[in-house]
């Protein structure tokens, strides 16, 4: 459609641009200037340059918070849509059995966060929970303590989240799975094609933008992680499920550091930047492909 | 007017009660108590309130805080209010006795909810065993390791959060002081590094559990170990003495902390602030309510029915009188330690000291097993550095 006046595309933008300045522009400017100061919000504010930049630096603390949330994030996507995608190759079929634990599956993505968090931290426990039933009797000895050792607590906490949001990755396959055409997959029986060769030589390259998409929105998902880990561990145990989201709540509301909770969140700001335009690249190269 | 509290469970239902009363007995001034929290979320949500400019009157935050927030200007001086002057309370557990140099400073802060960290028995397990409350480390070495049970499913015989303010006890009883004399900040130097070591050798002889979460889930954990039986002695605070005595299956004793090479407790818990962006005529309020708040009957029931200890001289005579002390021995036990509570050091980094300097090397040393004096040393350096 061809707009009457050429001003016309702008000031329909307006209020969304409106929206985005105030928002989303302007508190990233503001994010950015904080970053550059040392301020506990109740004396005032002092200019101090990088220092907060160096500081997160010199202290490790920002590379072990990076590796957790990236290792967590690996964790989260590949589990999430390895979990989803078997399920749905399971569940797409009729039936009422089928369309049972379909639902039952996704029911687990509506709940809380917070309700998954208190749920997990009783199943876990390493004295009474049930997965330390369930332990006792096949290994013997004490359960391990999955969220208060340190080697163990990021993939527990990784677990629950893939727990948690496998019940959309599975929804999303499916739909994928509908969009294969049955000619297609048919055409390859009758050729001989095996169910493994149909799947992977038809279903899995059909299904490759859904896998990208499923892949983006956990990613994301695991990227934001938050309620889970304040609710199980609280970043503990030594800092092992520190992810960003939670530091940069640790730095500002516990610690009152603005400056450096603002450095850290630029710094999260730019990962995701270029997460955002690796990503972007990829879908770019699929479609001329 | 707004008083922010931090308070869950039974103590919530205790102040709340406390706060009708004072509704109810007069007309001129209302309270209306909100709940914001544990003590680190509700200090969160007041310091983003204070720079908000939409804080309430009245809070109350954990003594470390209380230096910072004095020297950030945002407490109201109390003493020139009426009355003020004339709450007799217990000295140990004021400002002017909870602070190195406390009375040098303006008085800002009203004792309310104080305790010290005491143990807790499993009395049927001490009994069966024949032991008796360890009075030294060693006989808490002793007595852990006899009442641990190792098999699946078993028992730990010593549960304690591995939290600052038991490590400052520890550091104590081992000889230590966080800041010396001198002004240095010493973090108890090798009594702090033994206190870890004390904790270190615990966990790792299966003697201790260290409960995962952290702050004050940890010390929940703690405390649901106790009550299930799965830790036969725990180290505490006295605000949980009424709630686990109602909830143990079992006789429960209280009793001291053992002594390292010496008796040593610091002292926990709130004060009362007034903060000083409210209007004249709020504040003023808010110290009539704090007046209410310290005569003996409320001292006395916010006592008796949570197990802080009662911060006024009066409250302390009315219960002896009464003889409570005598049908609840369990009661006396953190009173009687404060003849050995020692006072903290005022600073205004003592808060950013513990809890980004010292409470995640504290855990890393226990969970990890790490170097307690390079762990120290690197807390040292870190101390001194500007923020």
């Amino acid at each position: 459609m061809k707009p009457s006046r050429p001003s016309d595309p702008y000031w329909m933008l307006l209020p969304t641009l409106l929206l985005l300045f105030v928002f989303f522009i302007f508190p990233l400017g503001m994010l950015i200037e904080h970053s550059l100061l040392s301020w506990d919000l109740l004396t005032p504010p002092r200019y101090v340059g990088l220092a907060n930049y160096r500081s997160l630096l010199r202290a490790g603390e920002l590379w072990q918070t990076f590796a957790t949330t990236l290792s967590m994030s690996g964790a989260v996507v590949l589990g999430s849509m390895s979990a989803g995608l078997a399920l749905a190759l399971l569940l797409d079929r009729p039936g009422r059995w089928a369309a049972f634990v379909r639902s039952a599956v996704f029911s687990a993505y509506v709940v809380s966060w917070v309700s998954v968090g208190l749920l997990f931290l009783w199943l876990l426990d390493a004295d009474s929970g049930i997965f330390a039933a369930i332990w006792r009797p096949l290994a013997g000895g004490r359960a391990p303590r999955w969220l208060g050792d340190p080697a163990l607590a990021p993939w527990a906490v990784a677990a629950v989240t893939i727990w948690k949001i496998t019940g959309y990755a599975l929804v999303i396959f499916l739909a994928g799975l509908q969009d294969v055409p049955q000619s297609i997959l048919e055409a390859a029986e009758l050729d001989g094609a095996s169910a493994v060769r149909r799947f992977r030589s038809v279903t899995w390259p059909l299904l490759r933008p859904t896998t990208l998409f499923v892949a983006t929105t956990s990613l994301i998902a695991s990227f934001q992680l938050f309620d889970v880990v304040r609710v199980m561990t609280q970043g503990g145990p030594v800092r092992s499920t520190t992810v960003f989201v939670y530091a940069i709540y640790e730095q500002l509301f516990l610690d009152l550091r603005v400056g450096r909770a603002s450095a850290e969140a630029v710094v999260f700001f730019v990962i995701l930047l270029l997460l955002t335009g690796a990503q972007f690249l990829l879908f770019r190269t699929e479609e001329s492909a | 007017m707004s008083l922010w509290f931090s308070y869950g469970g039974t103590n919530r239902e205790v102040l709340e009660s406390l706060v009708r009363r004072f509704n109810l007995r007069q007309s001129r001034d209302f309270v209306q108590a909100v709940y914001q929290g544990d003590y680190f979320e509700g200090l969160a949500k007041l310091r983003t309130a204070i720079a908000a400019r939409c804080a309430p009157v009245l809070s109350h935050v954990v003594g470390e805080v209380v230096p910072y927030l004095a020297e950030a200007g945002v407490l109201e001086p109390l003493a020139d209010y009426p009355g003020v002057r004339d709450l007799d309370l217990i000295p140990e557990l004021g400002q002017a006795g909870t602070w190195t140099k406390g009375s040098a400073h303006p008085l800002c802060a009203l004792p309310f909810n104080r305790s010290t960290p005491i143990a807790y028995l499993n009395a049927e397990l001490f009994g069966q065993a024949g032991l008796a409350a360890p009075r030294t480390w060693d006989e808490l070495r002793a007595v852990a390791k006899r009442l641990t049970e190792p098999k699946a499913g078993g028992r730990f015989g010593f549960g304690c959060p591995v939290n600052w303010w038991f490590w400052v006890a520890l550091l104590g009883q081992a000889g230590g002081s966080l800041v010396t004399e001198s002004g240095r900040i010493a973090l108890g130097d090798q009594a702090g590094v033994e206190a870890l070591v004390l904790w270190q050798e615990l966990v790792r002889d299966g003697l201790m559990k260290p409960p995962p979460g952290r702050d004050y889930n940890a010390w929940e954990q703690c405390n649901q170990d106790f009550l299930s039986g799965r830790a036969a002695m725990i180290w505490s605070s006295t605000a949980f003495l009424k709630y686990l005595e109602a909830h143990a299956r079992f006789k429960l004793i209280a009793a001291p902390l053992p002594a390292g090479v010496k008796r040593a407790v610091p002292t926990g818990g709130t004060f009362w602030v007034v903060l000083r962006s409210a209007p004249s005529t709020e504040k003023a309020a808010a110290v009539r309510f704090l007046r209410f708040m310290h005569e003996p009957e409320q001292v006395i029931e916010w006592s008796t029915r949570t197990g802080y200890i009662p911060v006024t001289r009066g409250a302390v005579r009315t219960l002896e009188q009464r003889g409570y002390y005598a049908a609840h021995p369990n009661d006396r036990v953190a009173l009687e330690q404060l003849s050995v509570a020692e006072p903290w050091p005022w600073s205004v980094d003592l808060f950013r000291i513990q809890r980004e300097i010292v409470q995640p090397r504290l855990e890393s040393a226990v969970v990890e097993q790490r170097d307690p004096s390079a762990l120290l040393t690197e807390a040292r350096a870190l101390a001194l550095e500007p923020t």
